[in-house]
């Protein structure tokens, strides 16, 4: 108690001192926490995005192998008594919403082009696309397919209808109310065909050149499909998913989204690591700065130190003065940087966050840094200012009392 | 009875390649309850020899014998107990810790002895009292004169009931009236605490507060006698 004591009022009585050196500290560990806000709020932004463009919560499947390849022939997985599953699942109070799913690869016509497409297949209340304009906040009991650019999705009463992506409509040379054929390949080696009138048009990057939508009942009456390959689970939050696996039944078989969603597991990944890159070159110009500080310190006090010692201090009791020293000034510069950080956030978000733009949508973005940022920042900072002020604490207690009071 | 016995003392300091003698063939015996001065111009192996003997350096040859304990074959940590418990220091520097208020600087010894808090504060107010600070015990040594933290050093030294002071030219730093109210306040603390006092000084009139005179002169006691 008495060390730690020395330590805290030597800190205070350098005051000046002490503000210069954890300096850097703070305004690194302020950086640190907005940019970590910024990024935890975008990853969480992306991570919803990809849950709801169509991965779900959770996918529910008969058995394990539709996740390999159930997308391209879904007529081999049906998931008997879905209808009675997805109703006792939807009681569940952290599920928001159960629906089937389905898909097939056909061949699109349109008079002399064609083009091949994915289909997939939802009820059509879980279907969202997002207007052309305005500020986008999506719905999150629903699958947000993209930005409708020309007529309307497909809706309950619909039959036969499709949403068909821009590229695609462009290859066809197709516009709203214009029927396509669809021919796709049924179980047994059967060309089956329909028609299908496009109720509209949409955009989205990277799937608007193939992929094409249309309501569940429709899509399984096309392919003679008697039970869905697949249940989607959309839930309330992430961390109720794993609850709500553990609620299934033993004989389905299901993936979560961490194990579907693999590019933002990727970027979680590489952004982190960066992150951490990034938090270590901070401590490490902390660690220099507060090594060459607390060098300067210790050589100044050789006096006290010697004193110390020959009052009967022991050599640990020293260090140990020296150690609080580093590590109370890494405390306080991180607790500073920290709460810092929390004050810009703040003052960021209550200007209404970050804006950006596509096109004539706008999302905002806000600043909200988590807890973790204060453990993440305050426990490496503290660890650090501590290995700062070693080198020089050993230097002191490696000298006699006498050199001490002689170098003084 | 002996208190201090030193056997043909050496101490050399290693200075880049050359080694520089700065105690050769010392032999001192020093009795419980005597007033010892060393004396002798600077580098005459003075604030050497009281390192020595506080126990705060080690000799190069030789043996030092205090309270009948050889120093040299005690660990780190046994010598920091060992000066706890046995000695008191007075610098000519004052050496308090600044950031002590004067009671905590005299308190210090007694915290490392893990003496209970009310005997503590006791023996603190006690020694504050003799030497005339009690008003000042809340107060920062930076705030005081040389001759309060003077006598702040040695109510620190005497706290601990030492059986051994030693003070490197306590008066050095204090002007003349100063350092002897100092002297004749250390050596009566001295007298009735019944320890021995062994201090350096370079100034005749400081070494009149003893009853035995060593006077040294390039690491060697060129004389040993008692006074009046």
């Amino acid at each position: 108690m008495r060390n730690l004591t020395i330590a805290w009022r030597s800190i205070l009585r350098h005051a000046r001192r002490t503000v210069i050196t954890v300096s850097a500290l703070v305004v690194g560990l302020t950086g640190m926490v907005v940019f970590q806000g910024f990024l935890s709020q975008m990853m969480q932004g992306f991570r919803d995005g990809t849950i709801l463009s169509g991965v779900g919560h959770l996918q529910i499947a008969a058995r394990s192998q539709y996740f390999v390849d159930g997308e391209f022939n879904p007529f081999a997985y049906g998931l008997k008594d879905s209808a009675h599953l997805a109703a006792s699942l939807g009681k569940e109070p952290d599920v928001t919403a159960v629906f089937p799913s389905t898909g097939f690869v056909a061949v699109a016509g349109l008079g002399d082009q064609s083009a091949t497409l994915l289909v997939k297949a939802y009820p059509p209340d879980r279907m969202y696309f997002a207007p052309r304009s305005g500020i986008i906040i999506p719905p999150s009991d629903r699958f947000n397919l993209g930005t409708l650019v020309a007529g309307a999705p497909v809706k309950p009463q619909d039959s036969n209808r499709l949403v068909i992506g821009e590229t695609a409509s462009r290859v066809l040379g197709a516009k709203v109310g214009d029927v396509v054929t669809l021919m796709a390949i049924l179980p047994g080696g059967n060309l089956e065909g329909r028609d299908f009138t496009i109720s509209g048009i949409f955009s989205s990057p990277g799937r608007d050149k193939s992929f094409a939508y249309t309501d569940y009942r429709t899509a399984a009456d096309f392919i003679r499909e008697h039970a869905p390959p697949v249940l989607m689970v959309i839930a309330r939050s992430i961390g109720a998913v794993p609850a709500i696996a553990d609620s299934l039944p033993r004989n389905v078989s299901f993936r979560t989204w961490k194990d579907l969603a693999q590019l933002y597991m990727q970027v979680s990944t590489i952004l982190g690591s960066f992150l951490g890159v990034i938090r270590a070159i901070i401590l490490l110009v902390t660690l220099f700065i507060l090594a060459n500080s607390m060098n300067r310190t210790v050589l100044e006090r050789m006096r006290e130190w010697g004193t110390l010692r020959a009052l009967g201090t022991k050599k640990k009791d020293i260090l140990y003065v020296i150690l609080w020293e580093g590590c109370l000034q890494g405390l306080l510069g991180a607790a500073a940087g920290i709460a810092l950080g929390f004050l810009v956030s703040a003052i960021i978000d209550a200007a209404g966050g970050l804006t950006y733009h596509n096109g004539a949508q706008a999302y905002a973005i806000m600043i909200r840094p988590g807890l973790d940022s204060v453990w993440l920042n305050l426990i490496p900072a503290v660890l650090t200012a501590g290995l700062a002020a070693l080198l020089p604490g050993l230097r002191a207690v490696r000298l006699t009392p006498s050199q001490c009071l002689r170098e003084a | 009875m002996d208190l201090i016995r030193i056997r043909n003392a050496e101490k050399h300091y290693q200075l880049e390649k050359a080694e520089m003698p700065a105690l050769t063939g010392i032999n001192l015996v020093v009795g419980s309850g005597e007033r010892v001065c060393l004396m002798g111009p600077s580098g005459s192996g003075k604030s050497t020899l009281l390192n020595i003997i506080g126990c705060v350096d080690t000799l190069s040859a030789g043996t030092v014998e205090i309270a009948g304990r050889e120093t040299g074959s005690l660990k780190d940590a046994q010598l920091s107990e060992f000066r706890n418990r046995t000695m008191g220091f007075v610098f000519q520097t004052f050496n308090l810790i600044p950031v002590l208020s004067v009671f905590e600087n005299v308190e210090y010894p007694l915290l490392l002895q893990r003496i209970p808090r009310e005997e503590r504060a006791a023996r603190v107010e006690e020694l504050l009292e003799r030497v005339g600070l009690k008003d000042f015990r809340r107060r920062s040594p930076e705030r005081l004169s040389g001759g309060q933290r003077q006598r702040v050093a040695i109510a620190r030294a005497l706290v601990s009931r030492p059986r051994l002071v030693i003070a490197d030219e306590p008066t050095a730093a204090l002007d003349h009236e100063t350092g002897r109210t100092i002297m004749e306040l250390m050596v009566e603390m001295n007298r009735s605490a019944g320890s021995t006092l062994i201090f350096a000084t370079h100034d005749p009139a400081v070494a009149l507060y003893a009853g035995r005179l060593v006077t040294m002169s390039d690491g060697r006691i060129l004389e040993d006698r008692e006074v009046a």
